[in-house]
C-alpha cells in the first residue's frame, strides 16, 4: 500500500537522509530501526509532507504524496503520532480528540470511533475533562495514539511510542500497537527500542546515517548478529 | 477629584479600553499562532475610520452597514495580506515583520494624497447624553462599550466553540501537530489575519465619530495595543482583554487628575512594575 523509493531530505548542506527504498503491504507493521540521527524521524517527517524530500518517490495506494501538504496526506488515510506525541497541553483529553477527527464532520461517525477508542483506552473516557498536559506519560502516549486514530487511517506511522516510558507501560504500548494492526491497520513503527521494534513487526529495516544498512523478516533480524551487537545490546 | 468626576473618567475609561481592547486582541491572536507582530494594525486602525467616514457620511449609508462594511472589507484585505505577504515567506519572523512595516508606511503614505491633507471629522452618530449613577456621560461614548463587548463574546464564542476556532488554539499550541490532524494552517493563519484587521476595522469604526481624523491616526492605538499585549501576556486573550481595561481606566483617570501626559507616562511606570514582577505579564507564560 506504501511505496518508497530512493527518498532523499536534506537539512541545509547535510544530507538526512540519503536514498531510502521501503515498502509496506496491507495489515502488516513495518519497523524502522537505529540510532539517533539515523534519519528514522524524518523519513516519517518526509512520508507526512513535515519535511519535503529532495528527491524519490513516495506512493501511497497509487497516490504521488511528494508535494502534498500534511492535511491532505492526513485526508488519503495516513495518520502521524510524531515524536515526543504534541498533544495540545491547554486542551482537555477529550478536545485533543476531537482534533484528530478533524476532517471528520460527520457527528455519527465520530460517535461510533470515540466508542471504540473508548472501549480500547478506558482511561481516556475516565480522564476526558482532564487537561491533556496533565496527564502521565503513558497516559499521553495512550492520548496521542488514540488521536491518530480518530481518523480513521488506513496507515499508521508510529515515532518512539516507547520513549520515556517504564517497561511495563511499553509491554501495554506494545499490546495496543497489536491491537490497532488487528483492526487492518497497517504501522510503521520507528523506535531505538530494536527488541520492541522487531518483536512486533513482520519486516525490519536498519538505518544508518541516514541509509538502508540491512533489511529483513523481523525475525531473522533479531538472530542477526551484526543487529544484537549493535542495537540489542546482547 | 470629586466622585462625579471619577465616575465620569471611569466609564471613559471602560470606553477607550474597550477600543484598546480591540486592537490588542488580533494581536495577540496572530502573535499567538504565527510570532509576528503586526505593524499594519494601526493602519487598518485607520482605514476603518475612513470607512466610516465614505460610507456613512459622505454616501450616506446607516452607520451600522458602513461598520459592518468596514469590518468585511478589512477582514478581506486581512486574509490577502496573509495570502500575498505571510505565507510567501514561509514563517520567517524576521522578513515578515519588515514586510508588514514596509505595508504600515505605504498604507500611511497613501492616506494623504487618497484622503486629503485636511483633519477630516465624522459628525456624531448617537446624539445626547445619558445618566450614569448621576453622571451625564454622552450616548456616543456610551455605545462603544457594549458593541466592543458584543464583539468579544463573538470571538471568545468563535474561538472556544467552533472548529475552525480549535484549529486556531492547536495552532496556537502546536503548528506542526495541527497540521497532522488535518488542518490547513495557511487558511486558518489566513482567517487570524482576517479577524485581526476586521477587529481593527471596528476599532476605528467605532472611534470615527469621536476623533479626526488623518492618516497617522492608528499609531497611539497601536502603541497602546502592544502596551496590552505586554502587560496581559503576549498570545493571551484574557490578558489583552484584562490589559485593555487597566489601560483604559488609567488613561482616563489619571488623564482627568493629573494631565495627559502622566498618563501616558504612568502607563509605562506601571508596565516596568508589573514585568518585573511577572516577566511574563499578566496571563502570560513562557515562550
Amino acid at each position: 500500500m506504501l511505496e518508497v523509493r530512493d527518498l532523499k531530505v536534506r537539512y541545509g548542506a547535510v544530507e538526512a537522509l540519503k536514498g531510502l527504498s521501503f515498502r509496506v503491504s496491507e495489515r502488516s507493521i513495518v519497523s524502522l530501526i537505529g540510532a539517533n540521527g539515523a534519519g528514522k524521524t524524518t523519513s516519517l517527517r518526509a512520508l507526512t509532507g513535515l519535511v519535503q524530500p529532495s528527491g524519490g518517490e513516495v506512493r501511497f495506494e497509487n497516490t504521488s504524496l511528494v508535494g502534498l501538504a500534511p492535511h491532505e496526506i492526513v485526508r488519503l488515510g495516513i495518520a502521524h503520532v510524531p515524536e515526543g506525541r504534541r498533544l495540545f497541553p491547554k486542551m482537555t483529553v477529550f478536545e485533543n480528540l476531537k482534533m484528530g477527527a478533524y476532517l471528520r464532520t460527520s457527528k455519527a461517525q465520530m460517535a461510533s470511533t470515540l466508542a471504540m477508542i473508548y472501549e480500547h483506552f478506558p482511561i481516556l473516557e475516565e480522564r476526558g475533562r482532564q487537561l491533556a498536559g496533565s496527564l502521565s506519560g503513558g497516559e499521553q502516549q495512550m492520548l496521542a495514539i488514540a488521536r491518530a486514530l480518530m481518523s480513521r487511517p488506513k496507515l499508521l506511522l508510529l515515532d518512539e511510542p516507547s520513549m520515556g516510558l517504564s517497561p511495563i507501560m511499553t509491554a501495554e504500548i506494545g499490546k495496543i500497537i497489536r491491537q490497532i494492526n488487528a483492526l487492518d491497520v497497517s504501522i510503521i513503527l520507528v523506535e531505538q527500542n530494536a527488541m520492541l521494534a522487531l518483536t512486533l513487526a513482520r519486516y525490519g529495516y536498519v538505518l544508518q546515517t541516514g541509509a538502508l544498512v540491512l533489511q529483513g523478516d523481523a525475525q531473522e533480524l533479531l538472530q542477526d548478529d551484526g543487529v544484537k551487537k549493535a542495537y540489542l545490546g546482547l | 477629584m470629586t466622585a462625579a468626576l471619577l465616575v465620569q473618567s471611569a466609564v471613559i475609561g471602560l470606553s477607550i479600553g474597550s477600543i484598546y481592547i480591540l486592537m490588542a486582541l488580533g494581536l495577540t491572536l496572530m502573535f499567538g499562532m504565527m510570532h509576528i507582530i503586526n505593524f499594519a494594525h494601526g493602519a487598518v486602525y485607520m482605514l476603518g475610520a475612513f470607512a466610516i467616514y465614505y460610507v456613512y457620511f459622505q454616501w450616506g449609508a446607516p452607520y451600522f452597514a458602513a461598520f459592518v462594511l468596514a469590518m468585511l472589507l478589512l477582514g478581506a484585505f486581512g486574509y490577502l495580506v496573509e495570502r500575498s505577504i505571510y505565507r510567501p515567506i514561509k514563517g520567517g519572523v524576521e522578513p515578515t515583520l519588515v514586510a508588514l512595516l514596509a505595508l504600515t508606511t505605504l498604507l500611511q503614505a497613501a492616506g494623504y494624497p487618497v484622503f486629503g491633507t485636511l483633519d477630516k471629522h465624522v459628525p456624531p452618530v448617537f446624539s445626547g447624553t445619558r445618566n450614569v449613577l448621576g453622571v451625564m456621560i454622552s450616548v456616543e461614548r456610551l455605545m462603544i462599550i457594549p458593541i466592543a463587548g458584543a464583539l468579544v463574546v463573538g470571538l471568545y464564542l468563535f474561538i472556544n466553540k467552533t472548529r475552525m476556532g480549535a484549529a486556531m488554539r492547536a495552532i496556537e499550541q502546536d503548528k506542526e501537530a495541527a497540521a497532522l490532524q488535518g488542518v490547513n494552517v495557511n487558511v486558518i493563519n489566513g482567517l487570524a489575519f482576517a479577524v485581526g484587521f476586521a477587529l481593527a476595522a471596528a476599532a476605528g469604526a467605532l472611534m470615527a465619530p469621536i476623533f479626526k481624523l488623518d492618516p497617522m491616526m492608528g499609531e497611539q492605538p497601536l502603541l497602546k495595543a502592544f502596551i496590552i499585549i505586554i502587560l496581559g501576556g503576549l498570545g493571551s486573550i484574557p490578558g489583552a482583554i484584562l490589559g485593555g481595561l487597566i489601560l483604559g481606566l488609567i488613561d482616563s483617570i489619571v488623564a482627568t487628575a493629573l494631565g495627559a501626559e502622566p498618563a501616558f507616562l504612568l502607563s509605562f511606570v506601571f508596565i516596568i512594575l508589573l514585568l518585573l514582577w511577572r516577566p511574563t505579564g499578566l496571563f502570560g507564560h513562557a515562550l
